[in-house]
Formats: structure tokens, sequence, C-alpha cells
């Protein structure tokens, strides 16, 4: 489903360079829940950045559900994130001027779809997650797991096949934490590929298989 | 999109408010301006209705002078017309093409009444100022002695008053008592110049001893300063002490041009510059806008927004508000052409608030366009992870 090959990601200043991801050869297969792990500033949300079409490699390939996205445009690059990946981060990114539903619809707002599907698909995405009561609230008057839940609906309102999560747990309580990772374990069962940034062993453990990174290498 | 871009800025009125009530009040100094602009420049637009080139003014101050002044005043004629240089004379009351007096009155006809601009002057008026007729005569020197004093009207005062009907030979009443005939309809008479509107006019014939102090003299094309020396020199010698003076209509004009165009160009740069505030404050909460925005920008990358797509939600967002700012000063617009303030075309109200509102669009689409066009390159893994 996401393959990666030789990928290297350097960050150059014009006095100082930086390694940031050394040779990195991974394939996380369809259906999968990978997790991975390591220390601060090892390379794991650079990482994800690339293997969700956010950033570029310096050096490498990838492939995202067998398609060569090297030399995508931006336009093929969004679409491709729009309607294959979901993102989940670890401080929410919700739109505090938006409600509940409308800033669950906003992967929607970047295909074509009417107001009625927007609304009727950001609904069943409420709804898997347990938060169908709380549509017209704000993000302001959610706590913090019912805001991950809310990022959680944003990430699969567009039904993708891949989704990217970024220490989802990180900012919650342990409650809150396992609450998060068992509705990700759910939409693994429903078919999602899902790989996870986790500082948790016990999260990780949770999952398929755990990748470890340190210092831009892959260890494990 | 638009439904999106709507709720996103609704929600959040409150931090918008000033930059609504910005908008909005430059929307009205704009179309004030503008009112202005295109009431000059649709009357601009219009003829005069008569020729001012060659064409002299004389006026004649009899300064401490009572005696027979209607005798001298024919003799002076007389000597004026006799000139080869001279090709009409005419005398006229103080209010002549150009300058700043203005004699108003009332009329009626079956109980329409109108306002409107009267000049008292002879029956070589039209003539000196080649001014054409539509209908009827101009006054002659025999009407004088009619039963009803005759007049002429002009075009807009016909439509006033006489709406389908023909107005020769109709008589119609000064304040109710002094009764006219009407013996000629002429088309525009724009005593003031071109940035005049095309005001109701009357012109009503001079008696023969009444004294006005006005005479307009068309002259020979190219015809120099030597002869206006000669001709005050020869009228000096008529009279005693008289005060005598010449000035040109071309002359005048370029005067009345300058009272009306300056103080609108005084606007227009006030307005500028008011604009230019503006815009630059425009420029620089939305510059804040974006930076404080980074992590939204970087969510919507995430999300499947291509940088297009980020250029047009900041320019959709500014249009957004600069639309609610203008349906608020469209509601006081508006209130101009129905009400017809200031008795004006509605058309002038309705082309300022149309200009005006393009360039509220514009303004806002230039100021924006930079700030959204950066907001669109930025970097979505850096946004994304910036606090």
């Amino acid at each position: 489903m996401i393959r990666l090959q030789n990928v290297e990601k350097v960050y150059r200043t014009s006095t100082i360079e930086t390694l940031a991801l050394n040779n990195i050869n991974l394939n996380v297969k369809k259906g999968e829940f990978v997790s991975i792990m390591g220390p601060s500033g090892c390379g794991k949300s650079t990482l994800l950045n690339i293997m969700g079409l956010l950033d570029e490699p310096s050096k490498g390939h990838i492939e995202i559900d067998g398609s060569k996205v090297d030399r995508y445009e931006d336009k093929e690059l969004a679409q491709l994130r729009n309607k294959k990946l979901g993102f989940i981060f670890q401080s929410f990114h919700l739109i505090n001027d938006l409600s509940v539903i409308d800033n669950v619809e906003i992967p929607l707002l970047y295909r074509s779809s009417s107001a009625r599907q927007r609304r009727e698909l950001a609904q069943e995405a409420l709804e898997k997650v347990g938060l169908s009561n709380r549509m017209k609230h704000f993000p302001k008057q959610l706590s913090g797991g019912q805001k991950q839940r809310v990022a959680i609906a944003r990430a699969i309102v567009g039904k993708p096949e891949i989704i990217l999560a970024d220490e989802p747990t990180g900012n919650l309580d342990s409650a809150m934490g396992n609450e998060i990772l068992s509705i990700l374990q759910k939409l693994n069962e429903d078919g999602a590929t899902i790989v996870m940034v986790t500082h948790d062993d016990a999260m990780a453990r949770r999952t398929h298989r755990l990748i470890r990174l340190f210092d831009g290498t892959q260890v494990l | 999109m638009l439904r999106h871009l709507f709720k996103l800025i609704w929600n959040k009125k409150g931090a918008h408010s000033l930059l609504i009530i910005e908008i909005w009040a430059s929307f009205m100094v704009l179309f004030g301006v503008l009112s202005l602009i295109a009431y000059n420049l649709n009357n601009y637009l219009e003829p005069i209705g008569f020729e001012y080139k060659d064409v002299w003014v004389l006026d004649l101050s009899t300064n401490q002078d009572t005696v027979n002044l209607p005798e001298k005043s024919q003799r002076i004629m007389q000597r004026i017309i006799s000139y080869p240089e001279v090709l009409s004379a005419t005398r006229t009351s103080g209010n002549t093409p150009f300058s700043a007096n203005q004699m108003s009155n009332s009329s009626s006809y079956n109980k329409v009444s109108v306002s409107h601009d009267f000049y008292v002057t002879d029956e070589d008026f039209s003539k000196t100022l080649d001014l054409p007729l539509r209908k009827g005569r101009w006054y002659e020197e025999s009407d004088i002695s009619a039963k009803f004093i005759p007049i002429v009207i002009n075009k807009k005062m016909e439509d006033k008053l006489f709406a389908n009907e023909n107005p020769l030979g109709k008589l119609i009443k000064e304040n109710d008592t002094l009764s006219y005939k009407i013996v000629g309809v002429v088309d525009k008479y724009k005593a003031k110049g071109e940035f005049m509107a095309d005001n109701p006019a009357l012109f009503k014939m001079i008696k023969k001893e009444d004294w006005d102090r006005n005479v307009l003299i068309k002259v020979k094309p190219g015809t120099d300063a030597n002869f206006e020396a000669r001709l005050v020199k020869d009228i000096a010698a008529m009279t005693d002490q008289w005060g005598i003076e010449v000035s040109y209509l071309t002359e005048s004009r370029k005067n009345r041009q300058n009272l009306t165009v300056i103080p609108v160009v005084i606007f227009l740069v006030i307005c500028g510059f008011l604009l230019t505030n503006v815009a630059l404050g425009l420029f620089g909460i939305l510059n804040l806008n974006i930076a404080k925005r980074k992590n939204e920008i970087g969510l919507r990358r995430a999300m499947g927004a291509t940088e297009g797509n980020v250029t047009k939600q900041f320019l959709g967002e500014i249009w957004v508000l600069a639309t609610f700012s203008l349906i608020i000063g469209l509601v006081f617009a508006i209130q101009f052409p129905l009400m017809h303030v200031f008795d004006l075309n509605s058309e002038i109200y309705i082309t300022a608030i149309l200009v005006s509102i393009a360039v509220i669009y514009i303004i806002v689409t230039l100021c924006a366009w930079l700030p959204s066009r950066q907001a669109s390159l930025i970097h979505p893994a850096l946004a994304l992870h910036e606090d």
C-alpha cells in the first residue's frame, strides 16, 4: 500500500545540513496497522510527512497504492492526499471557528460533492466515533478526547484507504488514549491501513508491526 | 465552498467587525466622491447649448451717473454694432454665461410649478450666442408692445410644465402674478458651463427703457486686443466716468470649469489617500491573519487543498468580508436613488454604486492577492508543526 525505497531526507540551511532520514526502505501492506517509535527528533514525523505526501524526500522513491508519486504535480499530490489518505494529528488541528460537523466536512470541500452529500458523510463519520450528539458544538466546547474523535471523523469522512496518525494519543490521558486507539483498531478491522507514530510502548504493542527509528535510521 | 466561506466569516464576525466597518466606510466615501464625479461627468457630456468663442462681455459701470441711462445705452449699442469687427451684440442681465451670478424664480402652468433660472435679454441674444431654437422663434422688437411679455423657454422647462402639450402660445405665470407668452423653445442653455446641470431656463425680453449693464459682443474670429482698446476708448468718450471692463467668455469658461474641477480633484485625492490607507491596513491585517493561521493552511493542504485552493480560500474570505460590508453600505447608498436626494438622476447614483462596488472588490483583491499567494506557498509539513 505504501512503499518507500532508499528514502533520504536532508534539511539544509546555509550553514548546517541535517540528515533527518537515512536510507529508509519500508513496505506497509494493505490492511496493516503499523506503529513507528523512536526518541524525539529521530525523524518519525518526517517519515510520516513523506508517507503522507506533505514533504518530499531528498532521495529515494515513494509508491502509494502502486503509483509512483515522485513526479506528481501539486494538483495530483493534493488529489491523492484527498482521496487515499486521512491524517490525524497530536494537536487535533481543528478550526475553532467552525462547528464540529463543518470541521469534519473539510476534506469533502476539495472534491466534487454536494452540500447534502457532505453533510450525510460527515454525520456518518461522527456516528462512527460516537459524536453524533456534538455536531453543532464548537471545538472549544469539547474535551481533548472528543476533539481527537472529531479529528478521526475528519480523517475518515472521505473513506481513505490509509490513515496516518501522528501521536494521536500524545495530548490525552491514558483512558482517552485507549479509547482513541480502540477506534483506530476498529477502523483497521474495517479495512483501513494505519500508520501511527507513538511514544507509548503499550499503544505500539497493540499494532501489527513496530518500526523503530534512531537518528533517522530504521533500526527495527 | 462559498457556503463554507460565509460560515467561516460569519462565525468570526466579531473579530472582523472593524475590517467590515473599514470597508463599509471606504465604500461610502467612494460612493460620495463617485456620485459627484458621475454628476459632473454626466453634465459635461451634455452640450452647453450655445457658442462662446469670440464672444466678449462688456461690463458697464455707471458709477454715480443716473441721467438718461436708457438713451446712453441705446447710443452705446448703436456704436458697438457699427464696428466692422462686431458680428452681433446683445444687452443682457448680469447673469452672463459662466458668471457667478444667478437669477431664479418660479413659474406655473395649469397648477404645475417649476423653479427655473431666468435671463433678461434683448432680441439679439440668440444670434449673438448662436442659440438654436427647437420650436417657434426668438422674441422680436415688435413683441414688446404685445399684451403679454414674450418669453422663450428651454426644453427642460417645456418637459416639466407641458409634458406632451405644445407650449407655443401658452401663457405661464411667474410668482402667480405676471403672465408671459411662450414664443419659442431652445434646446439647452447651460449658462454656468459644461458642468452645470441642464436646469429649466426662461428668457424674457428686456424693455428699451430698462438699463442693464452687460453687453455680449460677438466679434469676428481673430479680432485682437487693438480692437478691444479702441472699443473701450470710444465708449469711454461717449460716457462720463463710466467704468468699462471687457472679458472673454473663453476665459470665463476656464475659470468656471476650475471652480468645479478643483474641488472634485481635492475630494478625489482625499479619497485616494483614504483608500490607500485602507488598502495598506487590509494588507497588514491579512498578512497577520495568514501568519496566525499557518496550522489551518497546513491542515487544508493535508486534507487535499492545492496551492490554488489555498489562494482561493483567502481571496474568497476577503470577498465575503467585502460583500458583508457592501451589503451594509448598499442599505445606505440605495436610499439616494430611491429618495431622489439632491434631485439628481437615479442613474448617477446607480453608476456610482456599481463603480464603487467594483473598486472595492478590486482593492480587496489586490490587497489579498499577495498574502493569499504567500499562504499557498507555505510548506504544509512546516505549517502543521508551527504553534
